[in-house]
């Protein structure tokens, strides 16, 4: 949508209408109407950083005016997600403040940025110089929750500043605010349009439980034995009390002749119950084995391919998914969310069910035997699950805190464990042993607090249990001696039953817990499933079968944070099989440039190309099959040194790979470690200076043979000795190929067809080494400094 | 920095110019009453002048300066480094301590600065904190006004800057603070529990 190009449209002209009358009425009264407003955007400050509502609106006549309400004290403050449409409306009778600057009277406008919201500065020109700064002022303040408007009015100043045509692109509403339809609330996170409070937990629940289908069958079975379970578990007071003690051991005639047996042969009828009552626990048992042969058979399946499709998933999204803080810690959750849903599918459901079915069965069981009894017993009930539920909670919430505590100790101890060469080189063991001391004193009150909580709930519980059975027991006893209702067997199965149904009752207090938690990571799987990667494949995607290598920048505009621009403007040309060298200051946007050209991240404007296909239209096949980053950090992956050789190309033969990393001037050092090429590497095998890993990476790109090699200060990490041997492969390697190289030893750069110098994220000097060099600009100072400089202390 | 327009500075390469270029870089200067004199604009702003300076080729003056603190949780009164308004900003000098280096109205002036710049509300009564699918729900009193935000359920959302100080960052990186948690009263603290 925003390729297309559009005359400014109507629609774009009415989201103005947002604006309250009075605000229209001010404008009026400076002779502008609606058609004349280029933009408006919300502000949440005035300039002494009161919350307030405000406005800042652009017009054609390039006047900017601030409009801002007197605040008013009292005055909810709503931020990002807790906003909604209707705490937007501002109320009539506010008094609003007006200012208006003239913006083609402006030499800059920048947002100044403060630790949570910024001010919109314009800078005037001199009076008297056109050329020099005049004064400064304050147009407008904002918290980060109005920062994006702030900074479009700051770039479409910048552009009218400029002299540059504003068009549709730069007027779109980049981020348009959005709403949840149900509950009018503004959605957490723009690029992710759900809201979690209204995500449907419908939708969500039968979408786990589709994971669960492939095993239906067993399922039934699982529930069958459940049901069995609770049936038995009704049967066995009915067995022990009544049956037991009334009728058999009461000889109960009626009963006997049921049996039809005769009430001499008493004991057979006695060892048939008895055995009756044998067969019943062992079926219990059996059928409780059965159940657990079921879960561990069901459970893991169903986390493995949900863990699965989490992963298959996570493969696929952006880098920037990856590195953004917030869904790190949906990560890291993950796993543990894969084994909560299933664990509650597959455990708690049916058992939420079985007990449901127990408890009515129970009350119906009872209430037929003795319904005053009935009513004594079940008044207790909801006492005991009262404790629970309002004791539970809070026993959680400190378990909660023990866990928290008992995590914080333990990545202290990991922190401490794996910085042992500072802690040992500066003789900080002493104050490092405070320090988890504190640490540990913390866990130690936590798990104080846990357990007189948990002694507390117990007691509690089992008093409110015992109180209810003794209830029971002495209503019972009443009805029996003085009302003579029923015989002390009933009371017996009745006692039972009380002591069977607080399992039930417990279970359901906290039962609703594990259900919301459950939702909770079946919620954060399902987002991650369902989250659309911000780079993505288009759908009939361009895929060459032989390219060139031209790699070309047009006007790339780019920044990680939207409102932030790290490269601004920039264009470069690289031709196919040559050489382009880019130097600057760290931090200046180097890697950033390969990171577009390797499309981690697609441009805010501009576009890149590869042989003059753009890189949104290519393949990722095309894309990843030729071009190979050896980046600043290098990652080695768990294996062998020749896996990690052979990553890109896991066909390669054993001829390949050595020849790969004799190039990278790696074979010698490889050979020198006992297991040689199997010596295994990464996160738990051996310890590779940073030199070794980095030729290990080079090797990684040689093998993989693309027709693009980008170098990200690949050597940085090794001696010059070394360097200069690589420098030879890489002199071999490159020819045939385009080469991006960036390197702050300009020897590195010396066979670049061009260069390029990156300042603060634009091109600041361009052109062959020659030409640079004639330039005198930062490139000559840099090259003398690094030869000159050196030579006059007699080192090189 | 006058050093730049010597003679013939660009025809050769110049070692001395470059060293002290790198000298100048890694200067630490200290601004006070006497070397440094602050006034404010009509925008609004700070201006100085630096006088007193030896080597100074010309006085030194800037329209504009920023004002930050270097160790704005744990010294906001000290080492408040003054420096220009570019992007790239170079810092003019430190000022060690404002309760004591400069004028009383200096210091005044500069803290307005500040203060526009470290802006925080400071929560004063929690009144609902509810957690629901990863976010927290916030609706606080600050010294602001009543505020209702969202923030991350993670632990960088809210970070404790002393043994009793939080800070709480929401979903667009807006902070408020909480200067003592301890003084909140039981059923606020209930509700924070949480994140402690
Ligand atoms: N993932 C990221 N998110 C946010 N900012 C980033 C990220 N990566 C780099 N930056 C910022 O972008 C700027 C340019 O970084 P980079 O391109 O890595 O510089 P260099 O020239 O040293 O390679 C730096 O200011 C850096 O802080
Ligand atoms: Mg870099």
């Amino acid at each position: 949508m925003k390729n297309k190009k559009r005359e400014i449209s109507e629609e774009n002209i009415k989201k103005s209408g947002k604006l309250p009358q009075e605000i229209g009425a001010e404008l009026k009264s400076r002779g502008i109407t609606e058609a004349d407003i280029y933009v408006s955007v919300r502000t949440d400050m005035d300039l002494n950083c009161d919350f307030t509502p405000g406005w800042l609106i652009l017009t054609k006549g390039k006047k900017l005016i601030s409009a801002t309400a007197d605040p008013l004290s009292g005055e909810i403050h709503f931020f990002k997600g807790m906003e909604t449409r209707k705490s937007r409306t501002v109320a009539r009778d506010r008094k609003w403040n007006f200012a208006e600057f003239d913006v083609s009277d402006l030499k800059n406008a920048y947002v100044e940025r403060s630790v949570s919201g910024g001010f919109l500065i314009l800078v005037h020109k001199d009076v008297n110089d056109p050329e020099a700064e005049g004064l400064a002022e304050t147009a407008a303040a904002v918290s980060n929750h109005c920062m994006s408007g702030a900074t479009k009015i700051e770039r479409l100043c910048e552009k009218i500043i400029d002299g540059k045509e504003i068009d549709e692109e730069a007027l779109e509403d980049d981020e348009e605010e959005e709403f949840c339809p149900v509950c009018g609330m503004m959605y957490p996170d723009s690029d992710r349009k759900v809201c979690p409070k209204c995500m449907n937990k419908k939708s969500i629940f039968r979408r786990t439980l589709g994971y669960l289908k492939p095993y239906k069958w067993r399922i039934l079975v699982m529930f069958l034995c459940y049901l069995a379970t609770a049936a038995l578990n009704i049967i066995w007071p009915y067995l022990n009390g009544v049956v037991l003690y009334d009728r058999v051991l009461g000889k109960d005639e009626k009963f006997l002749s049921f049996l039809s047996v005769e009430s001499n042969r008493f004991a057979v009828i006695l060892l048939l119950i008895v055995l009756t009552m044998v067969m019943t626990k062992i079926t219990m048992q059996l059928v409780g084995i059965l159940q657990g042969v079921m879960t561990a058979k069901i459970v893991p399946r169903v986390v493995k391919s949900m863990r699965n499709d989490v992963f298959g998933a996570m493969g696929k999204l952006s880098i920037n998914f990856f590195t953004s803080k917030q869904t790190g810690s949906l990560m890291t959750r993950v796993m543990s969310d894969s084994d909560e849903v299933s664990g509650f599918f597959i455990d708690g459901l049916p058992y939420f069910l079985i007990n449901v079915f127990s408890i009515i069965a129970m009350a119906v069981v009872m209430f037929r035997l003795s319904w005053p009894l009935a009513i004594v017993a079940l008044m207790f009930m909801p006492i005991t699950f009262l404790v629970s539920w309002f004791m539970l909670p809070r026993l959680w919430h400190r378990y909660g805190r023990r866990h928290r505590a008992t995590r914080s100790l333990n990545s202290k101890i990991h922190d401490n464990l794996s910085g042992a060469r500072v802690v040992k080189a500066f003789g900080q063991e002493g104050s490092e042993v405070r320090r988890f001391d504190k640490s540990n004193e913390k866990v130690r009150s936590a798990d104080l607090a846990v357990m007189n909580y948990d002694n507390k709930f117990s007691a509690l519980y089992s008093a409110a249990e015992n109180l209810a059975s003794l209830m029971v027991y002495i209503v019972g006893a009443y009805l029996i001696l003085i009302q003579k209702r029923f015989d002390y067997p009933i009371l017996i199965t009745f006692a039972g039953y009380v002591g069977q149904m607080t399992g039930p009752m417990d279970f359901m207090s906290f039962f609703f817990r594990w259900f919301t938690n459950c939702m909770n990571s079946a919620q954060r799987m399902f987002e991650i499933i369902d989250a659309v990667p911000e780079i993505q494949e288009k759908e009939n995607a361009i895929s060459l079968e032989q390219i060139e290598g031209t790699v070309e920048m047009k006007n790339v505009t780019f920044g990680y944070e939207k409102n932030k621009p790290v490269l601004k403007n920039i264009n470069l040309k690289v031709e196919g099989g040559h050489m382009l060298g880019i130097v600057g200051r760290s931090g200046a946007g180097k890697t950033t440039i390969v990171n577009l050209i390797s499309r981690l991240y697609d441009p805010q404007e501009g576009t890149v190309t590869l042989d003059g296909v753009n890189l949104k239209d290519l393949s990722f096949k095309t894309l990843r099959g030729n071009v190979a980053m050896v980046s600043q950090e290098t990652y080695m992956f768990m294996g062998t040194v020749a896996e990690n050789i052979a990553y890109a190309r896991k066909d390669a033969s054993r001829a390949e790979i050595i020849r790969a990393a004799v190039l990278a001037s790696a074979h010698d050092f490889i050979c020198r470690m006992p297991d040689g090429y199997d010596t295994i590497i990464g996160s738990s095998g051996r310890d590779l200076s940073g030199g070794e890993r980095q030729r290990i990476s080079i090797a990684r790109a040689i093998l993989a043979n693309p027709k693009i090699l980008i170098l990200d200060e690949a050597t940085a990490a090794v001696d010059t000795e070394t360097e200069q041997a690589i420098q030879q492969s890489i002199n071999m390697l490159i020819k045939g190929r385009t080469t991006i190289s960036i390197a702050h030893r300009l020897s590195t750069l010396r066979d670049a067809d061009s260069l390029i110098v990156i300042d603060e994220g634009k091109i600041a000097e361009q052109g062959t080494h020659e030409e640079l060099l004639k330039q005198k600009g930062v490139y000559y100072k840099l090259k003398e400094l690094q030869t000159k400089a050196l030579a006059l202390k007699g080192i090189e | 920095m006058g050093l730049k327009n010597f003679e013939g500075a660009d025809e050769e390469f110049n070692l001395e110019q470059m060293e002290a270029e790198t000298e100048a870089m890694l200067r630490l200067r200290y601004l006070n009453a006497e070397n440094a004199t602050f006034a404010r604009t009509p925008g609004g702003f700070v201006s100085l002048d630096i006088v007193g300076e030896a080597d100074a080729v010309s006085p030194e003056h800037y329209d504009r300066v920023r004002v930050v603190r270097s160790f704005p949780f744990t010294a906001p009164d000290t080492y408040i480094s003054i420096s220009t308004t570019e992007e790239k900003s170079k810092e003019i000098g430190i000022i060690k301590d404002i309760t004591k280096d400069v004028s009383k109205e200096t210091r005044k002036m500069l803290e307005e600065q500040m203060n526009l710049r470290y802006f925080t509300p400071i929560i004063t009564k929690i009144n609902d904190i509810k957690e629901e699918y990863g976010h927290a729900y916030w609706d606080v009193d600050t010294n602001e006004g009543p505020c209702r935000f969202v923030i991350y359920m993670n632990s960088s959302s809210v970070v404790s800057l002393s043994d009793v100080r939080l800070m709480v960052t929401d979903l667009d990186g807006n902070r408020f603070e909480i200067p003592d948690y301890t003084r909140l009263s039981a059923g606020e603290l209930k509700k924070l529990d949480l994140f402690l």
